[in-house]
């Protein structure tokens, strides 16, 4: 196991390193935290030519609320500052807790939000819940910025819209009206495993009425899937336990989960089941945990 | 207990522990050596076939390469245990026996380089038709793995002790039950490495292992050289479990390409490499039958048993057997079968892991008990007492067992844990389990052919008496054996303990020991360690006797200070009288050799388990399940061990908690898996999943009272007898809480999952 | 490629010439000669070659070192002063937290940087600060009892 030799870049801007890899075309690679392109790069994953760091760009570190209320992550945030942040505890701890969730916590300390993103693998922790959320991301490419859902992001396992020249620079979380949110990852062990099945959830509640649910399941399908059926029947609906079962159930069915190493399509299945009832459950009664 | 020692009984610090907090303690991949190259060697990607043709010349060329060898440049001698299984070569000759067998090696500038050369090898390979399940492979018309194993049949044990069918007739309830294990490994935090280099005919070799003996003699016999040409030595080991005590590819390789390069060379296995070289546990398929009385009394027990051995034999064939033959010590019975067929597969080679063959035998016996004492209406932890072995027995397999308190352990183990109030009284999820264990301390013979003795310590008093040096050849991994062995050499001499060194694991500068397998070291090296020291201290209270004009019979000598027993104010120092000593007589130097009696019966495979002196423990676990997920959480555990004297407490509690560790990460969440070409698929320490500190419980470790005649003070095995109850407890707890046997290894949260599911659907129907 | 990179290493500034793929782990170890960071699987899954960044615990193996540009890094051979041990070092030795050794200096500066954010730790806040270095011999059990023993 070892590390190839590569070019390495760390422009001081932004419009530099998209410049730099526009300039050096799809074998270069941006690196964030690293952590995840190390250990591709080590199991001869991936051979990235060269690579371009954001070690030196400031300000995509931060987690901030805006003065209308929107919060901000910077995408370079590692997963421990997203814990750390009083921004999120206040706002979301839901998201502090998904954080928590992640690896162990030497790699919580470089690894990155953006990065956990970008590397769109199934099982990631943080996409479903910020899905959930209904996050936006930023992209800075050559040609200017885009903002878009990241629902609208991945497009399959390690695969996402993202151009060669584009830099994902931040995470906007807008929505003003959810009373909940949650993220629960089950795992074959408590500390640096990946989720064999995760649900995030997110709900506004009037009462016990469901005004909005979303629900987004992780490690099921080839990217975080929005169960919409399930969000569908709670909407508008008084919330019962038998409601929040049938949800479970709908969600279990709209999954596509595979059989590997970690557990088999019939199991992810029902685990989904049990874990959106749970999830929807602590959302409801507890709010953003 | 008893008597009062002065060093031996307290939980001193162990002796390297400032060097190892510090980060100043070097282990083998630590080491640096002026000019030294890099090797690595290439792997077979096929898991069977045939080697048609390796072109190494592409390699050669690549700057920085400094050389290539495969198996024409090495001895085609075969090796392992023993020489009717000696199966393995150092590299593949005609075929590749599994994903990861060793085609050839480079030695390089650096390691970039070495790796850049393995891609440039060209092996033309015909691919054979492979196969990876034991029963598979027992098939008639199944690959042939080997020549010399017709039907892939490596092993077969049938042994028959009194008469089990007898037995079964009489019986008031006979049972069969069937249980599998999975492979594990044993994932020490050190990867292997091995460095060497040559001096004229003699090549030193520092590898990262568990018996530089054992080492030695297999890069003597393979090399051809005389084992006084063939120095091996360790520096710190980062820990073992039977993995570092098979030779390995690194060590062989290492030595041919340094010979060639005349430069040293160091190797190491990255973690999915460690995985192919594995000897990791067996896969155990067990069928037992058990005949009992209406009382719960064992009457004859029928072990039926298949184990996957992977590719090569290795220590397996001994596995093999000690699967089989440890069934017989816990519980006093008199009509014992044990069938076993040890089958090779196109899989990595299967060894030695903590407690030797036998936890999973002992999870499939403790979880088949706990059925029939249902079928009987008796508590689980009760028919244990009822049939716990005796001190003082032969059992029917011809081990002698003195000491043995697997009564008074499974005793405390029901105080201590509460079992009464809590076997069926605890809340819904909720549930207790037992299991029973034990192994032997240290095996009655050396683990290959040989007449030599089984450890011998020099103990060596510095010219003024201000130091002693204790010399073995026991292996620290750091199970403590150096602390361990010093602790005794100080309290034989009579000597402050600070003021012992100690040289250990070097063939050259060191003594002859079979090192660190088998929970041997304690008790075998700690014999020659003991008369050693008893030779030191009889030399001294000769010496002072000729300086007090007394006689040595009216003296004594205890933390470095020589006494008249009826007057202690008259004494003189230890180091005053050794000062006189190597005046008078030359160096003042104690010598130590330890050989067990002659131990077992006359059968064929008489000799595996054997052993001077047997452990026993009891454990008892408590979990709790997700009934909607499986998940398995284990709330807490306690462990009461009959281990013999204890020399150094904290050591003795360290090993009781890593064995369960051990265990317990065995039981619910390590497995090794492969994919549909036979390759390691979680050879990874994310998927190959060890506990975590947030997974494992508190655990309350526990002795009872216990010397065993034939051991140095009395001290017994404790290191891997703690692994073997473990998963049959845990199994017990679940089944406990639930009402759902697993009757496969691991307890994976995905077959409770499944089990309560069909048990659902099974109460509905 | 080469880039010149500048550390503070356990208090000592250490101006490097490296090539660009050494992870932290290997210029610590083979150009700095510290070696009691300790590569154990190389994929940031284990803890052992644990060192502290910032004062915040990293998988240095999981690190580029020209990323660690400028940084500030206490290793293992960093907490001795003096010859006096660190008193988690003192701890772990007197309470059995040692067994093979390769955990170590993971697991102590890890306790380093825990008991600094928190003098005052649970047992489940302890568990959670160790859950990423994995020890094979120990069970954890005599560790978690060396760092308690650091609690007042």
């Amino acid at each position: 196991m070892y590390l190839p030799d590569f070019e390495y870049y760390a422009p001081a801007t932004l419009s530099e390193a998209c410049e730099l890899l526009e300039k050096l075309g799809p074998g270069a690679k941006v690196i964030a935290g690293g952590t995840d392109i190390l250990s591709k790069m080590k199991q001869e994953l991936l051979f990235p030519k060269a690579i371009v760091s954001l070690k030196y760009l400031s300000g995509l570190s931060e987690i901030r609320l805006e003065s209308n209320n929107d919060v901000i992550i910077g995408a370079k945030a590692t997963h421990n500052s997203l814990i750390d942040s009083p921004v999120l505890q206040e706002k979301y701890p839901s998201l502090c807790n998904a954080a928590h969730q992640m690896a162990n916590n030497q790699v919580r300390n470089i690894g990155t939000v953006g990065g956990n993103i970008v590397n769109a693998v199934p099982s990631a922790d943080l996409p479903p819940l910020l899905i959930a959320l209904g996050a936006k991301i930023k992209l800075v490419g050559t040609n200017g910025e885009r903002v878009l859902p990241l629902e609208d992001f991945f497009t399959g396992p390690n695969e996402s819209i993202i151009k060669q020249d584009e830099i994902l620079t931040e995470f906007i979380i807008s929505e003003q009206s959810l009373t909940g949110s949650t993220y629960i990852k089950f795992a074959l062990r408590r500390s640096g495993a990946l989720a064999v099945a995760s649900v995030a959830v997110a709900v506004a509640m009037e009462g016990n009425t469901c005004r909005k649910a979303r629900i987004v399941l992780g490690a099921v399908a080839p990217i975080p899937l929005r169960a919409k059926k399930a969000e569908e029947m709670l909407t508008g609906k008084e919330i019962t336990d038998e409601l929040l079962e049938e949800a479970g159930s709908v969600a279990s069915a709209e999954s596509k989960p595979i059989s590997d190493i970690r557990g088999s399509a019939e199991y992810r299945r029902d685990l989904v089941r049990v874990l959106t009832r749970r999830a929807l459950r602590k959302a409801i009664n507890e709010g953003h945990v | 207990m008893g008597e009062n020692y002065e060093v031996i009984g307290k939980s001193v610090p162990r002796i390297d522990g400032v060097a190892k907090a510090t980060g100043r303690a070097k282990y083998t991949g630590d080491l640096k050596f002026p000019n030294m190259l890099v090797g690595k060697i290439l792997h077979s990607p096929h898991a069977h076939a045939r080697i048609l043709n390796i072109d190494t010349s592409e390699a050669e060329k690549l700057p920085g390469v400094k050389a290539v060898i495969t198996h024409r440049d090495v001895p085609s001698t075969k090796y392992g245990l023993s020489p009717a299984r000696w199966d393995e070569t150092i590299f593949c000759i005609d075929k590749v026996r599994f994903v990861g067998d060793k085609v050839a090696a480079v030695a390089a500038v650096d390691e970039e380089t070495a790796y850049k050369a393995l891609k440039l090898i060209k092996v033309d390979y015909e691919v054979l038709p492979a196969v990876f399940d034991p029963y598979e492979a027992l098939k008639e018309g199944a690959p042939q793995i080997f020549e010399e194993y017709p039907g892939n049949i490596n092993t077969e044990i049938h042994q028959h002790f009194g008469d089990v069918d007898k037995a079964f007739a009489e019986a008031y309830h006979v049972r069969r039950d069937f249980f599998s294990g999975q492979r594990t490994y044993h994932s020490p935090l050190e990867p292997h490495v091995s460095i060497a280099f040559w001096e004229g005919p003699k090549v030193t070799v520092y590898s990262s292992n568990q018996s530089v003996h054992y080492l030695q003699y297999h890069l003597a016999r393979v090399f051809g050289m005389p084992m006084g040409n063939v120095r091996v030595l360790k520096t710190h080991v980062g820990g073992g479990f039977g993995g570092k005590l098979d030779p390995t590819g690194l060590d062989f390789a290492a030595v041919k390409l340094s010979q060639i390069t005349g430069r040293p060379v160091k190797m190491l296995y990255d973690r999915k490499e460690m995985f192919y070289n594995n000897r990791g546990r067996h896969a155990q398929y067990m069928e037992l039958t058990t005949g009992v009385t209406k009382e719960g009394k064992i009457l004859g027990v029928h072990a039926n048993f298949v184990m996957d051995g992977g590719a090569y034999t290795g220590l397996g064939v001994a596995s093999a057997y000690y699967a089989g033959a440890l069934l017989t010590v816990l519980y006093d019975f008199d009509n014992y079968k044990f069938d076993m067929i040890r089958a090779v597969t196109n899989l990595p080679g299967c060894g030695a892991q903590r407690g030797h063959g036998q936890p999973q035998p002992r999870f499939a016996f403790e979880s088949h008990l706990d059925h029939i004492a249902e079928d009987l209406g008796i508590d689980p932890l009760e028919i244990r007492i009822i049939n716990a072995r005796k001190p003082k027995t032969v059992t029917i397999n011809d081990f002698k067992v003195d000491s043995y308190a697997l009564k008074e352990a499974l005793e405390k183990a029901r105080e201590i844990s509460g079992w009464r109030e809590k076997k069926g009284k605890l809340p819904p999820g909720r549930g207790i389990g037992v299991g029973n264990g034990g192994f032997v301390s240290g095996a009655g013979y050396p683990c290959y052919r040989t007449d030599l003795p089984q450890a011998v310590a020099i103990i060596k008093v510095h010219d003024d008496g201000s130091m002693a040096t204790l010399y073995t050849g026991a292996v620290e991994i750091g199970q403590g054996s150096d602390t361990v062995l010093l602790q005794m050499a100080a309290e034989a001499m009579g000597y402050p303990l600070e003021k012992m060194r100690i040289v250990a694991g070097d063939t050259d500068l060191a003594t002859h020991d079979f090192g660190a397998y088998a929970s041997r070291q304690t008790l075998m090296s700690g014999w020659a360690v003991k008369k050693a020291g008893e030779e030191v201290k009889n030399k001294i209270l000769q010496t002072a006797a000729e300086m007090m004009l007394v006689v040595p019979e009216q003296l004594d000598v205890k933390q470095g200070v020589v006494f008249l027993k009826a007057h202690p104010e008259e004494s003189l120092t230890f180091e005053e009288v050794a000062r006189t000593y190597f005046v008078k007589y030359g160096q003042l130097i104690g010598q130590g050799s330890y050989k067990p009696p002659k131990l077992g019966g006359t059968f064929k495979g008489a000799a595996v388990g054997t052993s001077p002196a047997y452990s026993a423990a009891t454990q008892v676990a408590e979990v709790e399940i997700d009934e909607e997920t499986g998940e398995i959480k284990v709330i807490e555990a306690w462990d009461v061990h009959d281990c013999g004297m204890v020399i150094n407490p904290a050591l003795l509690h360290g090993q009781v908690h890593g064995a369960f560790y051990m265990g317990m990460g065995e039981s619910i969440w390590e497995e090794v898996l492969f994919d549909e070409k036979g390759d390691v698929a979680n050879g990874n320490l994310a998927e190959y999943r060890m506990p975590t500190a947030l997974d494992m419980p508190p655990v309350t470790s526990e002795l009872v009272d216990s010397i065993d005649p034939n051991a140095p003070w009395g001290v017994k095995e404790v290191g891997e007898g703690a692994t073997t109850p473990t998963m049959a407890c845990l199994a017990n707890a679940i089944y406990d809480a639930m009402g759902v046997r697993i009757e496969s290894l691991p307890l994976t949260y995905e077959k409770v999952w499944r089990a309560l599911k069909e048990k659902r659907e099974k109460e509905k129907a | 490629m080469k880039k010149k990179i500048r550390l503070i290493v356990n208090g000592e500034e250490k101006v490097l010439t490296i090539d660009v793929q050494q992870t932290l782990l290997e210029v610590l170890r083979e150009d700095l000669g510290l070696t009691g960071t300790k590569k154990g699987c190389n994929q940031g899954e284990c803890g052992a070659c644990t060192v502290l960044l910032e004062g915040k615990p990293v998988s240095s193996c999981s690190l580029l070192a020209v990323k660690a540009d400028g940084k500030a890094v206490t290793t293992i051979e960093g907490l001795a002063k003096g010859g006096q041990l660190h008193p988690i070092q003192q701890a772990f030795n007197e309470k059995g937290a040692i067994q093979c050794g390769f955990c170590s200096p993971g697991m102590i500066l890890v306790t380093k940087s825990l008991l600094e954010q928190n003098p005052n730790p649970t047992t489940a806040e302890i568990k959670e600060a160790i859950a990423g270095n994995i020890c094979r011999c120990t069970g954890y059990v005599q560790i978690i009892e060396a760092i308690r023993s650091l609690v007042p």
